[in-house]
């Protein structure tokens, strides 16, 4: 059923992609995709491309999709490691939500970050006491990492 | 019992959530080995043999139970046992009487637009409604309790007509916010809840989720609550309409409650 529902995701995301990201499978395997984020103009992330890595469990759509950034990024909800603290990929996951939906959560994240509830404490911090240093950090790592 | 002390160092590199999504796995997966996801039929004299001679509560409640129920089957303990023992029951009970299948399935089938016109993604909505309705309508082609025993045992199959369920409960729930808004516990409106608490899947089902179910398909329940207060197990039956009378309602589905989960019993 995983296969089913994926190939389905995947016709959907041609026939109506969303704003400023695309997604598709890496080579052969459906359940190994590669999405790209173009970042958002009204934040520190615009005009940076940034990819990101999807793996689908096999009991998809009942578990949620396994999404993490393989640019690096100054984010107070993704580590280094790319993992994003999102919480429809956590426990809030539906079977009714679609990649497509993830994708356009993640854009929300970049440009309204969640600082209360942090993957990377020390970056909440500065988001939340520096916003000018945390805007001046993160448009410098959009322009060595994702230009 | 003799613990090694750990100190607990956070570390920034390492996302925590991985590890306990991980482990969750893990013990689903145990449960999954011992459990099928809707069991074949007990007697009770199979369930007693649960509890030891010194659960004197619960063996005499089971005795009790014995004075109004033939059997029971047994659900797997996954977070979804309402929905699940629910949907089994029903069907199997449109099987033995279909009286009631017609009004079913139009009310069912009226249901995917509604869900859609409340804001639910349609492509992904379909994909559960079409699973969902090809399993009610097993039940006249013709149904046999032995197939849909083994419909609701594919982990697939048995999923998707959950998830079908649970979406039902968010749009009435959804649908009816102005009533439903009191009886939700923090600061959260109707529709944080649902994705919160309805629409995941796993997510224990609480009294709001059985009153919002019976309400949506117009089919009673009867739940028989076995806890360790008193004697005899409370039956509570959840009506259909906020109009009928209790005593008059022949619930078409009974479930024995044990604290935290939910089993499909059989009138005598």
């Amino acid at each position: 059923m995983a296969m089913k529902r994926i190939s389905k995701e995947l016709m959907d995301l041609h026939k109506d992609p969303p704003t400023n990201c695309s997604a598709g499978p890496v080579g052969e395997d459906i359940f190994h995709w590669q999405a790209t984020i173009i970042g958002p103009e009204d934040s520190p992330y615009a005009g940076g491309c940034f990819n990101l890595n999807i793996h689908f469990p096999t009991d998809y759509p009942f578990k949620p999709p396994k999404v993490a950034f393989s640019t690096k990024i100054y984010h107070p909800n993704i580590n280094s490691n790319g993992s994003i603290c999102l919480d429809i990929l956590r426990g809030q996951w539906s079977p009714a939500l679609t990649i497509s939906k993830v994708l356009l959560s993640i854009c929300s994240l970049l440009t309204d970050p969640n600082p209360d509830d942090p993957l990377v404490p020390e970056i909440a911090r500065i988001y939340k006491t520096d916003i000018a240093k945390y805007n001046e950090t993160a448009r410098g790592w959009t322009q060595r990492f994702a230009m | 019992m003799a613990s090694e002390q750990h100190a607990f160092a956070y570390d920034p590199e390492k996302n925590y959530d991985e590890d306990i999504m991980a482990q969750q796995r893990q013990i689903e997966k145990e449960i999954a080995e011992t459990q099928p996801l809707v069991s074949g039929l007990f007697t009770f004299d199979d369930i007693v043999e649960e509890y030891t001679s010194e659960d004197a509560v619960y063996r005499h409640k089971i005795e009790d139970l014995k004075t109004r129920y033939a059997n029971m089957r047994k659900t797997r303990g996954d977070g979804n046992c309402f929905f699940r023992a629910f949907g089994f029951a029903f069907l199997e009970s449109l099987i033995k009487d279909p009286t009631d299948y017609s009004r079913f399935l139009e009310l069912v089938t009226k249901s995917k637009d509604e869900l859609i016109a409340l804001g639910f993604p349609q492509f992904t909505l379909e994909d559960f409604y079409d699973t969902f309705i090809d399993i009610v309508k097993q039940v006249k082609s013709p149904g046999t309790v032995e197939k849909l025993v083994e419909t609701f045992n594919d982990q697939g199959l048995s999923d998707y007509f959950v998830v079908y369920l649970r979406l039902i409960v968010s749009g009435f729930l959804q649908k009816k916010e102005d009533e439903y808004i009191h009886f939700i516990d923090g600061e959260r409106t109707v529709k944080q809840f649902c994705s919160q608490e309805v629409e995941p899947m796993g997510k224990e089902s609480d009294h709001i989720h059985i009153v919002a179910l019976t309400k949506a398909l117009e089919v009673p329940i009867r739940v028989e609550y076995m806890d360790r207060e008193g004697l005899t197990c409370n039956a509570f039956t959840f009506s259909a309409s906020d109009t009928s009378d209790d005593s008059l309602v022949k619930p078409a589905v009974s479930l024995l409650y044990r604290p935290g989960h939910y089993d499909i019993l059989y009138p005598l």
